[in-house]
């Protein structure tokens, strides 16, 4: 391993972007990080779920009609802010990888912030049906 | 105070075809989650309101969508796709993380038998609707 600890644990503290002079790089890689890993734990949940499948046509129903009342429909709405911030913020980063638009990293992290907000937002809005029904 | 990772420290701390890897599975799940969240989420939306169909997924529903070749095909694309990257990011965290990247040999292979695992596991699943 050519990298020791020490340069390994590079991320402990916030850090100030030298272009705009704000933490928006260092929170857009924190986001990235923590939806990451919630989408890791969903998965393996989301795959559990599907397995009662194996349990009879039955068995599934009952799980997931459980898993589409309101509550649940909530929930879902922020696994798809979950979803979308990494998604857009992955290809914010594809676009650094290609050298384009690294000095306005920070106008592109408000960019993804915005359109997981809008996007959830008209998610959110189909989904009150779900939300509200009796 | 410390700066996120750049790109070619990332290279460095990943290796070449992970971190190569991880971009070109990312931006495939783009369209295959995309897809996966649009069919069970909202395709149905519309029936679900007027009430023409109890629920957006049930058992009968996903066995009708995968009776479609192109949905199997979607489907373990998608489920091989989605634990490479997920396992993979899980491998970017841990290599900074000392006792993990002191033995980072054992965990890559640690991560490969979890992912192979559960990619079996999570086909055999699938299959239920599809037999």
């Amino acid at each position: 391993m050519a990298f020791s600890f020490r340069t390994l644990s590079l991320h402990a503290g916030n850090f100030q972007d030298r272009y705009s002079g704000t933490r928006s790089g260092w929170w857009a890689w924190f986001l990235q990080r923590l939806t990451g890993v919630a989408l890791v734990g969903y998965l393996f949940l989301h795959i559990a779920v599907i397995s009662t499948a194996r349990a009879g046509a039955d068995t599934f129903d009952t799980v997931l009609i459980i898993l589409q009342k309101p509550f649940f429909v909530v929930l879902d709405l922020f696994l798809i802010a979950a979803v979308l911030y990494h998604a857009l913020n992955g290809v914010r980063v594809l676009l650094f990888d290609a050298g384009i638009a690294i000095k306005r990293q920070a106008l592109l992290f408000w960019i993804c912030m915005l359109l997981t907000i809008v996007i959830t937002g008209v998610a959110g809005y189909f989904s009150l049906p779900l939300i509200f029904r009796g | 105070m410390s700066a996120p990772l750049t790109s070619q420290q990332q290279k460095a701390v990943a290796g070449f075809w992970p971190w190569f890897l991880q971009r070109v599975s990312g931006f495939l799940l783009i369209f295959l989650v995309g897809v996966h969240i649009w069919m069970t989420h909202f395709s149905g939306l519309g029936d679900v309101v007027r009430g023409h169909q109890e629920e957006l997924v049930l058992f009968e529903i996903v066995k009708q969508r995968l009776a479609q070749g192109l949905f199997i095909f979607i489907d373990f694309s998608l489920l091989a796709l989605v634990l490479y990257h997920g396992l993979n990011g899980m491998r970017n965290i841990l290599l900074e993380w000392g006792p993990a990247a002191r033995h980072a040999a054992g965990m890559t292979a640690g991560l490969w038998l979890l992912g192979i695992g559960t990619f079996i596991y999570g086909a055999w699943a699938l299959l239920a609707f599809i037999l």
